[in-house]
């Protein structure tokens, strides 16, 4: 089933999008700009700019990834993917409120290890593509992980930190009285992973019924029938749902590692508030 | 017992020497009076001891064994701090009470009775067990995680201000119980006190900190 997924999705017909369309897409944002201005939000300049954004960030990725399809060098494709990570692991640090050194490793590693795991799986053995790493599957797939799976892990280390520092009180007394130091961390590494996997798991929820996803939106924009679109859409759910709760379990596992010790000591100063 | 070997403390970032050269032994129902200048070091003192942080330099072994030897967990729960600031988790007082007995290093069943009974030997009420533990006074909070520890039965309690949110009348009660703990288990205890006149009553032995104080301050200024 897996291969005539792949083959009837590229073969279905697609409404070209030209110039005019892009435009009447691009009048809808002055919409927006307008409501901006009457109602005085302030808003216009970060909306042009996010809107510029947008259009050049994507034709440039369009070009990239033209590019890289068409070649089909490794080299090239690696260069994509740590440039798309690198971005993903700095993202993930970014908004947490306490944070310690060799936070971004721990973020980078976690990150890399969930979602090549998972793109590996999703490419190899759900969708059947040879080579694994083929770009046309690889960087979509992959791209979606790591957007998906940057949030759960910068949730979860926001709320890993914020506990290790708010609570180090209680988990020095756990661990005075006799706790190890995974019966001390054990609470706030799975309220960490937990918050970590909130979004994707009202995501799961609300599927089909409150949202259409953005990808399988697109796909049946584009023609393809909607039962297939479905089908990968499941796929991709799935997949995004392991990424994000490998990459938390991951990110959580390697902060414990790093902020208690062999004696069982929590290393608290590490940890600073920004 | 527990030998305090050679120990220098330090605290802070960068760190400060503050203790140096501290040698002490506790031995089974002694209990040693810990006196010093405040900010002098006693709480990091006893977290050292504890293995909370490490010390400079020195050792600390309970019967020839260190914390290293006997794994950490192992150590500290016979060689248990109690600190001045009462920590509770959230969940009732019993709840607090028995949370420390799921742990891997404690090999005892919780002990009900001896539980209540020493609850209203520190001046609380059977009734305090279902009550959420935050909820209660520092004072009544202070005598829970006490209370917590000597279900424990450690071998030596590390006790830093342990009466600091105390009455007199309570702080009496303390001490008694505190005595007759150490006499019937054949514990030691080293404790942080500020009425020092107080707790020498019940103290067998005190340790005065000053000849050990690292004189940091003055090479600061300098």
């Amino acid at each position: 089933m897996t291969g005539t997924l792949a083959t009837a999705a590229a073969t279905s017909a697609v409404l070209p999008v030209g110039v005019l369309q892009l435009s009447l897409a691009a009048g809808l944002v002055l919409v927006a700009g307008l409501v901006s201005l009457l109602l005085r939000l302030g808003l216009e300049w970060r909306l042009a700019i996010a809107a510029l954004r947008t259009v050049v960030q994507l034709l440039l990725i369009g070009y990239i990834l033209r590019y890289v399809f068409v070649l089909e060098n490794v080299w090239l494709l690696a260069g994509v993917v740590t440039v798309m990570v690198l971005v993903a692991g700095h993202a993930a640090v970014q908004r947490t409120e306490a944070r310690f050194a060799g936070m971004l490793s721990v973020s980078l590693i976690a990150l890399v290890a969930s979602s090549l795991l998972t793109t590996w799986m999703v490419t190899r053995l759900v969708i059947g593509v040879e080579p694994w790493y083929q770009p046309q599957y690889m960087i979509p797939l992959l791209g979606m992980i790591l957007g998906n799976s940057l949030t759960g892990i910068s949730l979860c280390l926001d709320q890993l930190l914020g506990a290790l520092n708010d609570r180090r009180h209680e988990i020095e007394m756990e661990l005075a009285l006799g706790a190890t130091r995974w019966e001390a961390a054990r609470r706030p590494l799975r309220d960490a992973v937990r918050r970590g996997m909130i979004p994707t798991i009202n995501a799961m929820s609300v599927v089909g019924i409150v949202s259409l996803p953005g990808m399988m939106t697109g796909q049946i924009l584009a023609g393809v029938d909607p039962l297939l679109a479905v089908k990968y859409q499941i796929v991709v759910m799935f997949m995004i749902a392991a990424a994000t709760a490998l990459g938390c379990i991951f990110v959580a596992l390697l902060v414990y590692s790093r902020l208690f010790n062999a004696r069982h000591q929590l290393l608290a100063a590490r940890i600073t508030k920004r | 017992m527990l030998r305090i070997h050679e120990l220098d403390v330090a605290a802070g970032k960068p760190a400060i020497v503050l203790i140096r050269g501290l040698s002490v032994t506790v031995a089974a129902r002694q209990v040693v009076l810990v006196t010093g200048p405040s900010g002098c070091g006693k709480t990091t003192l006893l977290r050292a001891v504890a293995g909370l942080v490490d010390p400079v330099a020195g050792q600390v072994d309970l019967d020839g064994r260190d914390g290293d030897a006997m794994g950490w967990h192992h150590f500290r729960r016979q060689v248990m701090l109690v600190g001045q600031r009462p920590v509770l988790l959230e969940g009732t007082v019993a709840d607090n009470l028995t949370t420390p007995f799921a742990y891997r290093s404690v090999d005892r069943r919780y002990p009900a009775k001896e539980a209540s009974a020493t609850l209203a030997t520190l001046g609380l009420e059977p009734g305090h067990l279902e009550q959420e533990a935050r909820t209660l006074s520092e004072g009544q909070q202070q005598r829970v995680c006490l209370l917590r520890a000597l279900l424990l039965r450690p071998r030596v309690l590390l006790l830093d201000e342990p009466t600091s949110a105390l009455d007199d009348a309570t702080t009496g009660r303390l001490d008694a119980l505190l005595r007759q703990w150490v006499e019937t288990n054949g514990a030691g205890v080293i404790m942080v006190r500020h009425d020092r006149e107080r707790a020498r009553r019940i103290a067998d032995r005190e340790v005065d900190l000053q000849p050990h104080l690292a004189g940091q301050r003055e090479g600061v200024l300098a």
